[in-house]
């Protein structure tokens, strides 16, 4: 059974900027699924499109099996969440306590229930001694938790983090990174979007895309191994893959090897 | 920054902060309009003595409040100067002759000077503008000789000083209840009881809800605005422009060189809050639950009571015509 299934789907900006092309997809139920494309390759347009805060143009998008249309759109938005990149402006509530709540709120959860899944989701997370904190006093690793923690409260089948961890040091990447893991390991569904390698690593699946369309969608192994796709799409291999493509090419001495590291650090 | 008190909430302990917002709200509009029927000066100072009670009894530095109006206080010399200068009703109480020479508008003109240059060295700069004030008058009255280009009085009137009396204590009256509604109530449960008060108006299709979530967002984000502002001066004083100097043409290039930014920016983080608000499943007019709820107690039945008996007093003494 599928997630989330993109057939077809073409969406241009005020009609003019072609953001996605004819682009078909699909997520399994829990499953862990990557994104990944260069900037401005549509992957943000792709996110909103899931929810429903854009409309394609052309092609259906179905979530468990419901089309997205006007009248389901609000049903599947309980179904999948979404984190956003800046963790500044998906900041809702006066305190962090709030801001969990907002999404409750809307879900129309009695209150009882509320207090113990605000509690229970902060503590998941590592902010529970920050509930009466104010954003101000939350650098943007914590905001982007808080961030997290809104959207696992609301118990949705699948979340979408949309470049999530891109403003974040590598500590708070590393935590939300952790948090991926944990929720694929419970079942939920994770697509997660980046340009980032390392990010990609750890999911099933990877899609890549280039300027609004789909070049490739494989096991994760494959596609990080498939140095031409990245290439063509502006990404780079990871420092081992490419290692071990240079290895492979036959460059066997020592000093062969060390001299190609080197090249490679240099060229970062 | 930390110095402004007003319409900031500060943690703490007492009746004030018990009490249910919609109450505070209630109350404090009732004894603003019962200030604003005051007509005695004896009955001013008794509300007055009254609202620093308030603020004693809950446990709120009267020091700390009062202090707070500092950034008020050239407002309400301006109104207290405006009405004492030109209100020329009733008896005349004082009158000073001025004679305009040129040498006293010289020296005056040179104390202004001064003063103007001056006023960046001195601690107690409204004591010093005060004293400059004086002086002016001072040389104006007492030079007479050389050449006169004309003459005048200087007046205060019975009305004109009443009136400016009563603005003042009106306008510190009415600052004050509304910083200690700030100071006691954190701005969820101000919103909340501003929301729940404007419900009724929901007959006049008026969504009270909505202005609540409105007012609420503009307040969470007003210190990150003031961030943003602070991160692109800096920006531009590390490329060299300077924002405390420089002609008036050099200003409004730096003004606009702040708010050009400012705009891109809220306009694209207004555009992300609503697909984040949106995509939490917001729906606006769609029925919520709540985390918060507001509780009625004893306390705000007795608080309520007496704020309506005060304005009941203050009614009746305008009736009565004391
Ligand atoms: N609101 C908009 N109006 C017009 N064009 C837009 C808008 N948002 C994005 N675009 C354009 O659509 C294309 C895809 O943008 P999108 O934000 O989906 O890319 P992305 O893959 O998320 O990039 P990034 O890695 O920078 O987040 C880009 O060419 C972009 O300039
Ligand atoms: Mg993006």
């Amino acid at each position: 059974m599928n997630m989330i299934d993109i057939e077809n789907v073409s969406f241009a900006y005020s009609g003019k900027v072609e953001a996605l092309k004819n682009v078909s997809l699909c997520v399994r139920k829990g499953e862990w699924v990557t994104i990944l494309g260069h900037n401005g390759s549509g992957k943000s347009t792709l996110a909103k499109l899931i929810v429903g805060l854009l409309k394609p143009q052309t092609g259906t998008i179905r979530v468990d099996g419901v089309e997205l249309s006007e009248r389901t759109v609000y049903d599947i938005r309980k179904k999948v969440g979404i984190v956003f990149q800046n963790p500044d402006n998906q900041f809702v509530g006066v305190t962090v306590r709030d801001d969990i709540a907002f999404g409750l709120e809307n879900l129309q959860i009695p209150r009882e229930e509320m207090v113990e899944r605000i509690e229970r989701y902060a503590k998941r997370v590592d902010m529970y001694s920050y509930l009466n904190k104010e954003p101000q006093a939350l650098s943007g690793g914590q905001k982007q938790r808080v961030a997290i923690a809104g959207i696992l409260a609301m118990r949705t089948e699948a979340i979408i983090f949309d470049e999530a961890t891109s403003m974040l040091d590598p500590d708070g990447r590393k935590r939300i990174l952790s948090y991926m893991r944990k929720l694929r390991d419970e079942g939920v569904t994770v697509v997660t979007i980046t340009h980032d390698m390392r990010e990609a690593v750890q999911s099933d699946r990877i899609v890549v895309l280039k300027d609004g369309e789909v070049l490739k969608a494989d096991k994760s192994e494959n596609v990080l191994k498939d140095k031409e796709t990245l290439e063509q799409s502006n990404l780079e291999l990871l420092l081992p893959l490419e290692v071990l493509h240079g290895l492979e090419k036959k460059k066997s001495t020592n000093e062969e090897l060390k001299e190609f590291l080197w090249q490679l650090s240099l060229n970062g | 920054m930390n110095r402004i008190v007003i319409g900031r909430y500060i943690p703490g302990n007492s009746f004030l902060y018990r009490m249910d917002p919609r109450t505070k709200l209630i109350a404090m509009i009732l004894l603003m309009v019962g200030v604003f029927l005051i007509q005695s000066f004896l009955h001013m100072f008794v509300a007055l003595a009254l609202v620093t009670l308030i603020l004693v009894f809950g446990r709120l530095s009267v020091k700390r409040v009062y202090l707070g109006l500092r950034p008020l206080v050239f407002l309400l010399m301006f109104t207290f100067l405006f009405q004492v200068l030109f209100n020329r009703q009733g008896e005349l109480l004082y009158s000073l002759a001025l004679h305009y020479t040129i040498l006293n508008l010289s020296l005056a003109f040179m104390v202004v000077l001064l003063w103007g240059f001056t006023k960046r060295f001195i601690r107690f700069r409204l004591l010093y503008f005060l004293g400059a004030v004086v002086g002016i008058f001072a040389l104006l009255h007492s030079i007479s000789f050389g050449v006169v280009l004309g003459e005048g009085t200087f007046a205060v009137y019975e009305q004109g000083l009443s009136t400016a009396f009563f603005i003042m204590v009106r306008l510190i009256i009415i600052i004050t209840l509304s910083t200690i509604l700030t100071i006691t109530t954190k701005p969820t449960d101000l919103n909340l009881g501003l929301e729940s008060i404007l419900r009724p108006l929901r007959v006049l299709r008026i969504n009270a809800e909505e202005i609540a979530m409105i007012i609420a967002i503009s307040l969470r984000y007003i210190p990150t605005l003031l961030e943003e502002a602070n991160k692109i001066m800096l920006a531009q004083a590390s490329r060299g422009v300077d924002f405390q100097e420089g002609k008036l043409k050099d200003k409004v290039i730096q003004v606009v060189s702040l708010l050009v930014p400012m705009f891109i920016i809220s306009f694209q983080r207004s555009d992300d809050l609503a697909n984040a608000m949106e995509a939490r499943s917001f729906v606006p007019g769609q029925e919520r639950t709540r985390l918060h709820i507001l509780r009625w107690s004893k306390l705000d039945t007795v608080a309520l009571a007496c704020t309506s008996l005060a304005l009941a007093g203050v009614v009746l003494l305008r009736v009565v015509g004391w």
